[in-house]
Order: C-alpha cells, then structure tokens, then sequence
C-alpha cells in the first residue's frame, strides 16, 4: 500500500472513535467486572485502529499479519488497563500502549541492528524482476512498470532500490546464476593499457590514480562512460546486475575523486 | 533554534511527496547512524504530519509543504509547516478520528511536540525525536540561510532542496533523485544515472556554493529532469563542468542532455537537463 491510500483509507473508511458513548462506557464497566462478551465487543469494536496502526508500520518490510498480531496485542493489555474513570477517550490511551507493543517487537526482533529480513526478500525480488523485464524488452524497466509487475506500490520499488544500493551483502554481490566471469576475460583480451589510456578522458588528473581501482570496476567504467553502453546492457555482459552496476560506478567514481582530492 | 536546518524542503503538499520526505529522513538516519526503530519512529510521525498537510491544509487544493531537518547531538527535530487555513482546525479537532489517531501517533513517538501559528497563515508541528549515540554534524550559521524558493505556480512539479554538511547531502540527494527520476517515468538504467549526477554535483557543489548550503531546484517533467544548482560563486559553474582539472565535468557531460549557466546578479546558477531517451 502506498502512502497516498494510506492515508485516504484511514481518512474515509476509518473507524470513528468518538470518546465515551454511552454503551461504550457500559461495556467497559462490564469488561472491568470480567464480562467475558464485553471484553470482546470491544476488542471488535477497536480492531480497526490496532489495524489502522499496523498499517503506518507495513512498509517496515515486517509480514503484515505479524504487525497485525502485534498491534492486537498491544489493543488487548490497553483494554485490560484502561480506567474509564480518568475521563479520557480510549483511543487517546490505546494509540501509545500498540505503538509501544510495536517498538518492543521490533527491538526483540533485532532490528536496530539487522537489515529486516522481509525488506532484503524484496529487495532481491526487484533485482529479479528488473532483470527480467529487461531481457523482455530490452531496455530497464522504470518504477512504475516493476510495480505493476511485482504487484508493489511504487513507493516499495523505491525503498528497495535504496535497500540494494545499501547492502554490502554476499548475496547481493554473488555472480548470476550461468554468469561467465566475462568481465576478466573482457578486461584481458581488450588490454590493461588501453582501458587506462582511454579512461582518462573521464578526468584529467585520473590516469595516475585509476591503478588503484580494481580492474573489474575499471572496465565497467569504461563500457559506461567510453563506450556508453547503458548499465542494463554492462550488467548482461559482466554477468552481475544492473543494481550492482550501479553500486560498482558509484563505489568507483567516489574513489576516484577521493584519490584525485588528495593528489591535487 | 538559533542554526539553519540540515535539510531544508520546499514541495507541493501532494501525496507522492510523502514518500520524498521519508527518503530523505532515512539518509539523514543513515549519515548520522539513526537505528532503526527510532527511524521507523520518526518515519511514521512525520509521515502522519505531512498527511495533515496532504489531505487537510489546503481544503482538497495545492499548497506548499515545507520540511526543516535539525540534527543536534543525540536528537533530531522535524518541522513540518504549511500556509494553509489560517487557524489550525486541521490538527486541532480531536472528535475527527482519523486526525485524532495521527495526533495521538504523533505524541507517543516524538518525545517533544509543538503546534504552532505562522504568522500570516498556516501551521507549523515541531517534532524532537531523542536518538542517543548518533554522531553530531559540524553546526550552522543561522545568519544568511534561506528556505530554497519556489514559485508558487512552479509548485506542482519543482522541488526546492538546501542541504549541508556534505556528508548528509551524500546521503539525501541520491535518494531524491532516485524519487524524482521514479516520478519522471525513467527507467532503472537512468535513475541510476541521475543518482550518480547527485554524488558528482555533492562531491563539488559545496566548494562552489556561494552558501554553506548546496541549494538546488528540480523540476520534473516527462521523461525529463531539469536540475537547477546555485546560487553558485561568479565562474563557479563553469569550473564545475569543465573538462580540466579534479572537475566533475566529464561525469556530468555523460550523464546530462543539455547543460546551461545563467547568471543572476553576482551569482550563477548551474542548469542541467537529464531525458530518458530509452
């Protein structure tokens, strides 16, 4: 879901939690007396805002029937300490109690360390589907056409285009399944001197650094910026993906103008 | 606060901008070593403050959205502002649920929270979020800084962005890039190269800023992104795409269709227009 029907959807179909009716009130003296029929009245009755707060957490890339179950969980302990006698609407002290259920379980689940784990699946899906609907119709794809693809809001694309460019993971950076290690062969029949000679087009202070960048990286700028093939196409013939492509040019260009800042 | 912003955004209260604002707090998160579920905190109350915006200030019609990022030792502070409907019945009135929740959302995850009136109209939500142990960007001079402007009828589809240090705008512009050329229809070939356009103009746009902010424009069109830098130092723009020198110009030159400097008084501005011919 995107942001945009995120917020439509609460917006217009969200539930109204007008503070104190009446029979509200009733079924929470009814639920402090251990109406079991009470306490369920009103958990159906505020499921939809336990719901309504999974959802703002549902591009955390955690499964969102886990959030889910995590939110009802939060609801249910906000039911069971709730004081009506303090005068305050439900909602008011509900919406704390889930938010803090929710930051207990990402904090169990390791997240402030790890890359979630849903968020690196779709990462790689992208990846997937990227290389797919290019060799489909030879060019990339744009957003909006991964999206439809992967059935994702364009805003999930988005996130997992920043994800891979992120990881340092092996998984990532692991050579396509049937991938030939063209890049060396490439690099060697072409010649060492040559990619280095005509690199130097690219800056002029570069030649006496471009050494010090690897040489797979080097050929990849090379059939970027000399021979100008797009990185969709660099991708095909080094056998990685274009997202890694990507990450390889930019790793390279910020070395490079690191190594020329410190020569100049 | 007495200090210019870190970020500093100019949008168009239209939903997709949303997604900019969060792209944008996740490079701050990621310079500064935000964890992720203090992100996600801030994610979330942010998001629910420009909703606000999206959906209320304007009473269904366009208006500006301004976004103000402070990074102070171990907390951050979002401003999040519009000039809409005078008085604030938009984040005031509590019976209306869905307000009601995004208020409520916004005063359990940030641990300060301040709704004011601008003067002339609108309201401003000043969120402080604590985030222990992150690193502390160099401070910057109040004096001088202005919000990046935006012509109101320009508002639809231009973006205005002014950013320092430049570590933090290393992090932020690439993301936005990434957002706009998405929003440009360009392919995943060519949002990559405008995100190596950003990291190219961040890498020099500072030494030759004629501010302690890199201030740029974007506008997006179809298939097309015009990326206006500046104001930039007298002569600045032309060093900055030459083909000489530690320049940044041949890069630039492969990445862009057309490039252009206009002056403006003492100052230029630097033009770049990246297409996605696929």
């Amino acid at each position: 879901m995107t942001v945009t029907e995120m917020a439509v959807s609460t917006a217009t179909r969200g539930p109204r939690f007008v503070p104190g009716t009446s029979e509200e009130q009733q079924l929470f003296a009814r639920h402090q007396q251990g109406d079991r029929l009470a306490r369920e009245e009103l958990v159906r009755r505020f499921m939809p805002l336990a719901r309504s707060l999974a959802r703002r957490y549902d591009r955390s890339s955690e499964p969102f029937e886990d959030l889910l179950q995590v939110a009802s969980l939060g609801l249910l302990k906000a039911l069971d300490r709730f004081d009506p006698e303090m005068g305050h609407p439900f909602a008011s002290f509900a919406v704390p109690t889930i938010l803090g259920e929710m930051r207990r379980h990402f904090r169990d689940a390791g997240w402030s360390v790890h890359v979630p784990r849903g968020s690196q699946e779709r990462a790689l899906k992208v990846r997937d589907a990227q290389e797919r609907l290019a060799n489909e119709r030879g060019r990339a794809p744009t957003v909006q056409e991964l999206a439809q693809y992967l059935e994702l809001g364009q805003d999930d694309v988005i996130d997992a285009l920043q994800a891979i460019q992120a990881y340092e993971s092996l998984s990532l950076d692991a050579p396509r399944p049937g991938a030939t290690d063209e890049a060396t062969s490439y690099g060697d029949a072409m010649g060492e001197e040559d990619a280095r000679y005509e690199l130097v087009e690219l800056d002029a202070t570069v030649s006496a650094v471009l050494g010090r960048i690897p040489q797979r990286e080097r050929q990849i700028l090379r059939m970027r910026f000399v021979e100008d093939l797009t990185q969709t196409e660099i991708a095909a013939r080094v056998g990685i993906s274009q997202m890694q492509v990507s990450r390889l040019l930019r790793r390279s260009l910020d070395q490079l103008r690191a190594l020329t800042d410190t020569k100049s | 606060m007495a200090a210019a912003p870190n970020v500093s955004l100019t949008l168009s209260n239209q939903p997709e901008n949303v997604l900019l604002v969060r792209e944008t707090l996740s490079g701050l998160a990621e310079t500064v070593g935000v964890d992720g579920v203090e992100l996600n905190d801030i994610r979330t109350a942010v998001t629910e403050a420009c909703n606000n915006v999206v959906l209320h200030a304007y009473e269904g019609g366009e208006g500006p959205l301004q976004v103000e990022l402070y990074v102070a030792p171990a907390s951050v502070e979002v401003v999040v502002r519009d000039r809409g409907t005078g008085i604030r019945p938009h984040i005031r009135s509590e019976e209306e649920n869905a307000l009601g929740i995004g208020l409520s959302i916004i005063q359990a995850l940030a641990p300060r929270v301040e709704f004011k009136d601008v003067e002339g109209g609108g309201t401003e939500v000043r969120m402080e979020f604590a985030t222990p142990g992150t690193e502390s960007l160099a401070p910057l001079d109040e004096a001088g800084f202005q919000a990046p402007a935006v012509a109101d009828g320009a508002l639809a589809t231009t973006t205005g962005l002014a950013l320092a240090p430049s570590e933090l705008a290393g992090r932020v512009l690439p993301r936005v890039m990434c957002v706009l050329a998405a929003r440009a229809r360009f392919t995943t070939d060519r949002i990559s190269d405008a995100e190596m356009l950003a990291d190219a103009l961040v890498s020099r746009g500072f030494q030759s800023s004629a501010q302690q902010h890199m201030t740029l424009s974007v506008q997006v069109g179809t298939r097309e992104v015009e990326l206006r830098l500046g104001p930039l130092g007298g002569g600045n723009a032309g060093k900055l795409i030459a083909n000489t020198g530690a320049g940044i110009g041949p890069v630039v030159e492969k990445l862009t269709d057309e490039r252009r400097i206009a002056s403006e008084g003492a100052f230029e501005m630097l033009e770049l227009t990246m297409r996605d011919e696929r």
